[in-house]
């Protein structure tokens, strides 16, 4: 397997800055060189949201802290972003200089740690991981280093669930999908601390993180440290729904599961859940005409080039629900092997007459090779990033952009999760197939 | 001073030039501190004698690096491969670049395309073994993938300090490949200011790809610009001249041919400077020595030098007689409209000096402007290049003058003082909180938009339309919130963390 990448679709572990930017009036310190948040916020974000891109402090690493070290030069601007930018929680942050020549982060950071200021250390020199992992690290150490010493108490709250379902920015529909599924959890009886963006409380939400009755992981990998973490420090358990649901029958499977893991209301949940089917698959209906009448071809088969959350969730609505079928699938997470045999399993059983096939790869360079020595001999869809502009076009394919980077599409509030994202998902695949027609 | 190519690792700019990114006053005091050759100093003036006071602050924010600066040249090239010897997280930079790319080909009516480049993907295991091996491989990647005519290689702040023998490697296959396998030397922390990537992609270009056997073409002009519309091709073709336009979108062979040019020419000295002199040291190619294109004043005298070094003068006073009386009528209708107009330019170093003159030539006042760096000479020691002293002497001095890199946070306070009704950008970054403050700002994206006479007419054009969209901002205004504490939007001086009274200096002290 080639270990190099072309088209990268995720960043370093400096990437986890974005996660920072994601929690209410929160900002990352980066110690690191000057480029690296710019760089970050180009694949992993459009617009600087209240204080990322430019705003984001940084040590801006020059030849004398790699000579002498750069533990003064944090400190100064560790001060200065007290004094200078509003925020409720800092998050220093370290680069590949500083992790290789070993600067003392800790030490720099707990001075101010002991004056109970809002700040939080983590070593994310971009060599360690992706920011798939780092996401994790980066909300561990949050907890460990912020939640636990402000925490508003340890008893648990009934009802309270705390949610780890996407990467933010590296999802980029991070913002829709956390809105949707804290709509649903609410549906069904629970209160939600979703944690990062506009429905969330900042970080008077983390404050209870340690209260939640239980964790709610939904993902197909990526989160489960910070759960497990959880589950460790404050005895919470957590259940896990390993893809993003999409649609109805997945959203519904992934409510029930939540009931009978939390041991919530069944009746209350059950009525919500009739509520949200028979609204969603009255739209189903209604543009069922469309789909079997639609006279100049619709897509048939599809690739995804995702990562493992979004392709199992996408692969089984578009097959179960829409009835598009899938050809290969390719995950480029960087899935770590322990959790690669479950994906696997996924797709081996995607609906129950079929099959997909999946390869891990994070070399997109030669997935577009190989898509594009297939046979295309009916309309296909990928669901892919920017990258593949060029390939749908020239094998005729529909594209439907999912994945950073978006670069063609502009994302507020859309979200694919829920039953909300299901009716999305139809509305922005088949408006690029209308968008087609003569 | 001489450029030197025998090393593979090209000197920084402030080695080389003095290069400061922090800097507040008259415009006209920077010009004179510069000590360009305005006064006893002569063009021989200073083996780095040029030593400007910068002020250094203890707060900063994310910059740029060089590196970037190499993935938009190098990794602009369309039949090479950039390889980005780094760990991921440099890549993702390729999304902007990509973009840009892939518009500006198609801008120039050249075939649409996504850029090469691939990235090394250095993990921890290759920070402590050396990520020489997957250098390799991924050099021969990229020829098997690309068949490409050269693969450049930029280097990373993780292998600078691990050390990896890139020079080696590239050179290891060089040879077996046979084609240039050029490095550029562009780690982020090498240079406190990022136009020190240009000229790390330039020093390869020069060394490696360059033929260092030129058969001379007299009427093709080296326009180094990056991706802008194609403004040069007409312009001289009234002189009889034909454009070879690098770094970006060129072929290797657009590169190849840079020493057979009759003369080198830019759109920004900034951009420029190192290749320019270059091409002049090592193969005579004659560097146009004159005011940048901007405005009447600078226009003309760059026309006539060029006219003058490519022995065209009798076609140069004709082109500019007309083109003046072509542009006259709008002119005067742009003066009318924008009368009264305060502007603000915030962009890289010479471009601001080219897009204040534009301003003033359409009567807007220039109170402010801000660049991110300042070079108090060029490569070429010349004093006709001086493109500051050109600002302060052709259109009178410019009171808040301001070298800052990037720096956000002062910006709020940068524009306070000097209230303007617009302001005029190229790079992302400072236009949000500007829009935030309620001002809109006009994204340059086309660095040509605003060169020679056609120019002036455009970027006035360019004023009336963003002014007609202040409601945006006006809106946004007031119902956004600055991420910056009311104590520092209330200080006046956007340097006070600099100086010795701020309270965080005192707070620095207690513990150190």
């Amino acid at each position: 397997m080639s270990k190099l990448i072309e088209q990268p679709r995720y960043s370093c572990a400096l990437g986890a800055q974005q996660s920072v930017i994601a929690i209410k009036r929160a900002v990352p310190i980066l110690h690191s060189g000057p480029g690296c948040g710019d760089k970050i916020n180009r694949l992993l974000g459009q617009g600087e949201g209240y204080a990322g891109g430019n705003t984001v402090p940084c040590t801006n690493a020059s030849e004398s802290e790699i000579v002498f070290g750069g533990e003064s030069k944090l400190g100064t601007v560790i001060e200065g972003a007290f004094q200078v930018i509003d925020a409720d929680l800092y998050v220093v942050l370290t680069g590949c200089t500083s992790d290789i020549i070993g600067d003392d982060v800790a030490q720099v950071t707990s001075r101010y740690q002991e004056q109970d200021k809002p700040i939080v250390y983590v070593e994310t020199g971009g060599f360690k991981s992706n920011n798939y992992v780092s996401h994790e690290t980066v909300v561990k150490g949050i907890i460990d280093q912020y939640v636990d010493k402000f925490k508003i108490g340890s008893h648990k709250i009934k009802r309270l669930v705390n949610v780890f379902a996407t990467i933010p920015y590296q999802d980029a529909f991070w913002n829709g999908n956390l809105e949707e599924i804290k709509r649903i959890l609410e549906g069904i009886g629970l209160t939600v601390n979703i944690l990062f963006g506009a429905e969330s409380q900042g970080i008077e939400e983390w404050k209870t993180i340690p209260q939640a009755e239980f964790n709610i992981v939904v993902s197909a990998w990526a989160g489960l440290e910070i759960a497990e973490h959880l589950k460790n420090k404050y005895g919470t358990p957590y259940t896990h729904f390993s893809y993003l649901p999409i649609g109805g029958l997945e959203t519904t499977k992934f409510l029930r599961q939540v009931v009978a893991f939390g041991a919530l209301d069944v009746d209350y949940a059950e009525a919500f859940i009739k509520k949200e089917e028979e609204k969603f698959y009255m739209h189903i209906e209604r543009m069922a005409d469309f789909m079997l009448e639609f006279r100049y071809g619709l897509p048939r088969r599809f690739y995804t080039i995702l990562d493992a959350s979004y392709a199992i969730g996408f692969s089984k609505y578009l097959l179960n629900e829409l009835g598009i079928l899938p050809t290969k699938q390719f995950i480029i997470d960087d899935t770590p092997e322990v959790f690669q045999g479950a994906i696997h399993e996924q797709f081996e059983k995607i609906s129950e007459f079929r099959s997909a096939k999946v390869s891990f790869s994070i070399d997109a360079g030669a997935i577009q090779e190989e898509i594009r020595n297939d046979e295309h001999k009916s309309r296909g869809l990928i669901l892919g990033s920017a990258w593949e502009r060029d390939l749908a076009t020239d094998i005729g394919a529909d594209l439907l952009i999912v994945s950073v980077p978006v670069a063609y599409r502009l994302i507020l509030n859309c979200g694919y999760a829920g039953y909300n994202g299901g009716l999305r998902v139809i509305e922005d695949i088949y408006g690029k197939v209308l968008d087609t027609y003569r | 001073m001489k450029i030197n190519f025998k090393t593979p690792v090209v000197e920084s700019r402030e080695q080389r030039l003095g290069t400061i990114i922090s800097w507040d006053g008259k415009a006209s005091d920077l010009s004179k501190e510069s000590a360009y050759a305005r006064g006893s100093c002569e063009t021989t003036c200073g083996e780095k004698s040029r030593k400007l006071c910068e002020i250094e602050g203890p707060f900063t924010q994310g910059s740029v690096c060089s590196e970037q600066m190499v993935e938009c040249q190098a990794g602009h090239i369309r039949n090479a491969v950039l390889i980005q010897h780094s760990p991921i997280g440099c890549g993702a930079g390729q999304v902007i670049y990509n973009s840009i790319y892939r518009n500006g080909l198609a801008g120039r009516n050249l075939p649409v395309e996504n850029q090469h480049v691939i990235c090394t993907n250095l993990l921890e295991e290759d920070m402590v073994y050396g990520g020489v091996a997957k250098l390799e491989q991924s050099i021969r990647d990229a020829w098997e993938r690309y068949h490409p005519k050269a693969i450049f290689i930029a280097t990373s702040c993780a292998t600078g300090i691990i050390g990896d023998d890139v020079d080696g490697t590239a050179s290891q296959m060089e040879t077996e490949l046979k084609i240039p396998v050029i490095p550029l030397h562009c780690e982020g922390f090498k240079s406190k200011h990022w136009s020190t990537g240009f000229d790390a992609t330039q020093h390869g270009i020069i060394r490696q790809v360059v033929r260092k056997n030129p058969k001379k073409q007299e009427d093709l002009v080296n326009v180094i610009n990056l991706w802008g519309s194609d403004i040069f091709t007409p312009m001289l073709a009234e002189l009889g001249l034909r454009v070879n336009y690098v770094v970006d979108l060129a072929t290797v062979e657009d590169l190849e041919q840079l020493s057979e040019a009759a003369a080198t020419v830019g759109f920004c000295y900034t951009l420029s400077s190192y290749m320019a002199a270059g091409l002049e040291q090592e193969f005579g190619v004659p560097e146009i020595k004159a005011p940048q294109p901007y405005g009447f004043a600078g226009t003309d005298a760059w026309f006539r030098e060029l006219a003058r070094v490519t022995h065209r003068e009798e076609k140069a006073e004709a082109y500019i007689a007309k083109e003046h009386a072509r542009i006259a009528p709008r002119l005067t209708e742009l003066r009318t409209l924008l009368k009264g107009k305060k502007g603000y330019v915030a962009t890289g170093s010479a471009y601001a000096h080219g897009l204040i003159t534009v301003l003033r030539e359409l009567g807007v006042e220039v109170n402010g402007s801000l660049v991110f760096h300042h070079d108090p000479i060029y490569d070429s020691q010349d004093p006709r290049q001086d493109s500051l002293a050109h600002v302060v002497d052709n259109y009178g001095d410019v009171s808040h003058f301001t070298v800052s890199n990037r720096q956000q946070h002062q910006f709020y306070s940068l524009l306070k003082r000097v209230n303007p009704d617009f302001i005029l950008i190229r790079h992302n970054g400072l236009a949000p909180l500007a829009s935030r403050m309620g001002i809109p700002a006009a994204p340059l994206g086309d660095e040509h938009h605003s060169l020679g006479y056609q120019g002036i007419i455009n970027l006035g054009e360019s004023i009336l339309d963003i002014l007609a969209h202040k409601k945006f901002h006006q809106d946004l205004a007031s119902h956004t919130k600055l991420p910056y504490k009311q104590w520092w939007l209330d200080q006046e001086d956007p340097f006070i963390l600099a100086k010795e009274e701020n309270p965080l200096y005192t707070e620095g002290k207690k513990h150190a």
